[in-house]
């Protein structure tokens, strides 16, 4: 296929997702728009650190939820939050950029520590390890209450970023009648989307670039060409961890509260569908891909309310997963490129 | 114990279950010559091989490298040292162009570090330039440069057989480690790469391989090993290899075909 | 400790045998089933479904209503099911794959997308609650100091007796050989005439009965939920990896090991309080394993790289 067909392709999906929205909602489509714009902004970003491991270097990382986890909670730890059963206040912290910045380095310690064991071995490890940690951070993270909140999680964390928000976006908010709290978080996720992007574009055309392209084809082939395969690996992974981390704080931030039921191991399967469903190893593929695959996720709601009266929030988050499901295989099966995904460069022979 | 020689192994043992791959007391590689390691089909040439580059682990022994011993070495770092190999089953980038499987060959450790590539500064430029026009030569050399542009994928088996001798060559190598580079070869581009092969000898640069074709071995070597069932049973110029009798019993006539 | 002692011998016989389950289909496979802890969950799902009385609400759609078969009965057609349901998973999924040379890493994001769609099936038509099967409830007795139901002692003797059955079958048997022999080579046994599609299906359906009945007599002694498949299949894997991934006998010591370990932990003195990280611990036992010995204790170093 064609590049530009590509991309004609994904103009038309975009158009026919955002009329779904205008067209299937009376009221409040403003706030809605916003809603999906920043969660799918959000998965996006998150998305972009597994392609970096999966679609760069050819990395199976099946617990993103633990680096976006760790990201998040050492952040919003730092900075002046309120914790626990019994809400206690803390209202000393670290400025928000120091703390965005350690939370970034803490989930890229933790892809170190992941790595380092699992990233000599044939690539499933990875893949067991990873879908491991991310069930280990979440007991761990129930389990230390005193430290995370356990079940009861942490509050009050969101004024160190609110209050940096300027007037206009305020102004926009009222006017539009939107909450200015979500869409000034949706601004900056889809800024630092822009630069993320930016700054890995950079990387892609670099000699690293090329150097995790061909660690992604051919191990030994690299390693006979005297370059270390393991330590780009293990710099793959950190630099995607990170990433992770990243849009984990920002989830946090759109929540409002912070929760462990949020960083769920499932929320890494989310994640992948939108991968694989904007294209491997695209550079805007996975953010596109959050945005149609999160249209895709809001329909299924309708549609579970056709098989249950009065659906639960059980049955909904059951009918979503069937989807996310059917939709991973389904385009592994028939698209595996995805939507921007070049068919030259796919991985389906990689071992 | 120490040698002079470019590449020396001492009691070199690799066994897999009870099958005694390769079991080499002494081998010694001088430089300025192109050795031939030959032998009958599973008689441990490729297993020796990955034992010489550290791709496998032997079992015990020793690996000396200018006098260094480097058993322990990963095998990238023996690699640096300047000991490049290549494939019996060629393994080339398939999904980056044959540009960019020289380029990454070539390019140095140092700009490939993340970042000095995020900074991209003039240096790293001039560089990649100057890499460019070493690709180019060796293109050139190899008669590629018409595929410069494709994906290594479109290429020819021979083509990929020449592609990876060129990888092995931009990186300047003390000791190049060719495993079967004919192999799957049409007969006139082995020609080619027999003389290519030669031509990099008399630029100084070392050759071991691993070759089933006997005639093109005996043609351009200048010392023969012979390895069966995981040992050497002799080592010497190609003409007293043609009539040693061990030799001839290894193969059971097949040398005088 | 002690009074987790039979717990642990309990979690352990299940982790081992759907270990030895799952290493077979890898070996003979080389496909890393995510989805493998669903086909446990099948197995206790369906006897729940046969077996629960017709009266009983655990399932969301009133369309459905439980048989009320009896138990015996109800395990059997499960397992017999779950042998099916891995037949069609091969022949209409995996062999296709297979046949389009669909690679490693394509197969299996395949399966964790299976595995998250049958999951939530799960969820949406049997207990999002954890069910129990309609047996009277029994009272612990004293074993040689152990504490266990008299049902917990006939499951340890029906889990131990498949796992021997397993053992000769895989050893002595015409069918158990040739799985063998493609585990180990597929090349080699096709040039000695096995025929491989036939070895893979039936692979299929064998390692789907065995998975199907470790989830019942999962079911057996805790409870049936929707997402029991998946917790149960990290400690397969970390059992695997401590046992030495591609090896049975591997396979069903380090699931035995992992199983008791979870339990066990449970008595531990800095565990006090924490009870929710004893899954933890197994798993970060799996990544210590990884680290010093990653070929697992009697696996062989060319597996791994």
């Amino acid at each position: 296929m064609k590049d530009y067909k590509r991309y004609i392709i994904a103009v038309s999906l975009l158009t026919v997702s955002f009329l779904y929205i205008f067209t299937s909602n009376e009221t409040g489509v403003a706030r809605i728009f916003v809603n999906l714009l920043t969660f799918a902004g959000i998965y996006g970003l998150a998305a972009i650190g597994i392609n970096v491991h999966f679609g760069w270097t050819g990395l199976l990382n099946f617990g993103h939820a633990a680096f976006m986890g760790i990201g998040a909670y050492t952040t919003i730890l730092l900075i002046p939050h309120a914790l626990g059963r019994e809400g206690v206040v803390i209202e000393t912290g670290l400025p928000l950029p120091l703390a965005v910045i350690i939370g970034m380095l803490a989930a890229a310690l933790l892809g170190l520590i992941l790595g380092l064991p699992t990233l000599r071995l044939r690539g499933d490890y990875l893949a067991i390890v990873t879908i491991a940690a991310a069930e280990i951070f979440r007991l761990l993270i129930r389990d230390f209450e005193d430290i995370t909140g356990g079940v009861y999680g942490v509050i009050q964390f969101s004024e160190a970023l609110q209050s940096l928000r300027p007037n206009f976006i305020t102004n926009l908010a009222t006017s539009i009648e939107v909450s200015s709290s979500q869409l000034w978080v949706g601004v900056i996720t889809w800024i630092l989307i822009i630069f993320t992007l930016l700054f890995l574009n950079r990387l892609q055309k670099s000699p690293w670039g090329r150097a995790l392209r061909a660690v992604r084809e051919d191990e030994d082939a690299v390693r006979a060409l005297g370059k270390n395969a393991v330590w780009l690996k293990l710099q793959s992974f950190m630099l995607g961890a990170s990433i992770g981390g990243l849009s984990g704080i920002l989830l946090a931030f759109n929540y409002g509260t912070l929760q462990v039921s949020t960083f769920v191991p499932v929320l890494t399967f989310y994640l992948w569908a939108a991968l694989i469903l904007g294209g491997v190893g695209s550079l805007a593929g996975p953010a596109l891909g959050a945005v149609i695959f999160w249209v895709i996720i809001s329909g299924t709601d309708s549609l579970a309310e056709i098989f249950f009266e009065n659906a639960n929030g059980q049955q909904l988050a059951g009918v979503r997963f069937v989807f996310v499901g059917l939709l991973i295989m389904f385009t592994m099966i028939f698209t595996p490129s995805g939507i921007l995904g070049k068919k030259e460069e796919l991985l389906l022979d990689i071992k | 114990m120490t040698s002079n020689k470019l590449l020396s192994v001492s009691s070199l043992k690799k066994s897999f279950g009870g099958l005694q791959a390769v079991n080499v007391d002494s081998l010694e590689f001088s430089e300025n010559e192109i050795t031939s390691l030959i032998g009958p089909n599973g008689a441990g040439k490729t297993t020796f091989f990955d034992l010489l580059t550290k791709f496998q682990n032997p079992d015990q022994g020793n690996i000396f490298f200018e006098g260094e011993n480097v058993t322990s070495f990963q095998s990238y770092k023996l690699a640096r040292l300047g000991m490049t190999r290549t494939f019996q089953l060629t393994r080339v980038f398939e999904k980056m162009s044959v540009l960019e499987n020289m380029q990454f060959s070539g390019s140095s450790v140092k700009n490939e570090s993340i970042s000095r590539s995020l900074i991209k500064g003039k240096s790293l430029n001039n560089f990649e330039k100057e890499l460019e026009i070493e690709v180019d030569k060796i293109l050139e050399l190899l008669n590629l440069s018409h595929m410069k542009y494709s994906y290594a994928r479109e290429l020819s088996g021979g083509q990929k057989k020449l592609l990876e001798l060129g990888r092995a060559l931009i990186r300047k190598p003390k000791l190049l480690l060719l495993d079967e580079p004919l192999a799957g070869v049409n007969p006139k581009l082995a020609e080619e790469i027999l003389d290519i092969i030669k031509n990099l000898s008399i630029e100084g640069i070392n050759i071991i391989m691993v070759e089933h074709n006997i005639n093109a071995v005996m043609k351009i070597s200048e010392r023969v090993v012979v390895m069966a069932e995981g040992k050497i049973i002799a080592d010497g110029e190609p003409e007293a290899i043609r009539n040693n009798e061990n030799v001839i019993e290894a193969y059971l006539g097949k040398v005088n075909e | 400790m002690i009074e987790q002692l039979g717990n642990g011998l309990l979690l352990g016989l299940i982790v081992a045998i759907a270990s030895v389950s799952l290493s077979l289909l890898y070996g003979v496979t080389r496909i890393v089933n995510f989805a493998h802890g669903e086909i446990i969950a099948l197995g206790a799902v369906l006897t729940l479904f046969f077996s629960s009385s017709p009266e009983s609400s655990f399932l969301y759609l009133d369309r459905f209503s439980p048989l009320g078969s009896s138990f015996i009965v109800s395990s059997i057609a499960s397992i017999l099911l779950c042998g099916l349901f891995g037949a069609l998973l091969e022949l209409c999924l995996f062999r296709p794959l297979r046949k389009n040379n669909y690679g490693n890493v394509a197969v299996l994001v395949i399966t964790i997308g299976l595995s998250i769609f049958l999951r939530h099936i799960f969820l949406l038509f049997a207990s999002a609650k954890p069910a129990s099967y309609a047996l009277d409830l029994q009272k612990r007795e004293d074993y040689f100091g152990i504490q266990l139901t008299p049902r917990n002692v006939q499951v340890l003797i029906i889990g131990s007796v498949v796992m021997i059955l397993v053992g000769l079958f895989l050893t002595y048997t015409k069918t158990g050989r040739a799985m063998r022999a493609v585990r180990d080579s597929s090349e080699l046994a096709s040039v000695s005439g096995i025929n491989s599609d036939y070895i893979i299906t039936l692979t299929w359906i064998f390692s789907s009965m065995l998975a199907g009945f470790t989830g019942i007599i999962q079911g057996v002694i805790n409870n049936v939920r929707w997402n029991m498949g998946f917790l149960i299949l990290l400690l397969i894997f970390a059992g695997s990896i401590l046992g030495g991934i591609g090896t049975s006998f591997g396979a069903m010591f380090g699931g035995f090991i992992i199983g008791m370990l979870v339990q066990l932990s449970v008595g531990l003195s800095f565990m006090d309080g924490h009870t929710e990280a004893k899954n933890a611990i197994a798993l970060a036992l799996m990544i210590l394993i990884l680290l010093i010995r990653p070929q697992g204790i009697f696996g062989s170093k060319e597996r791994i790289s």
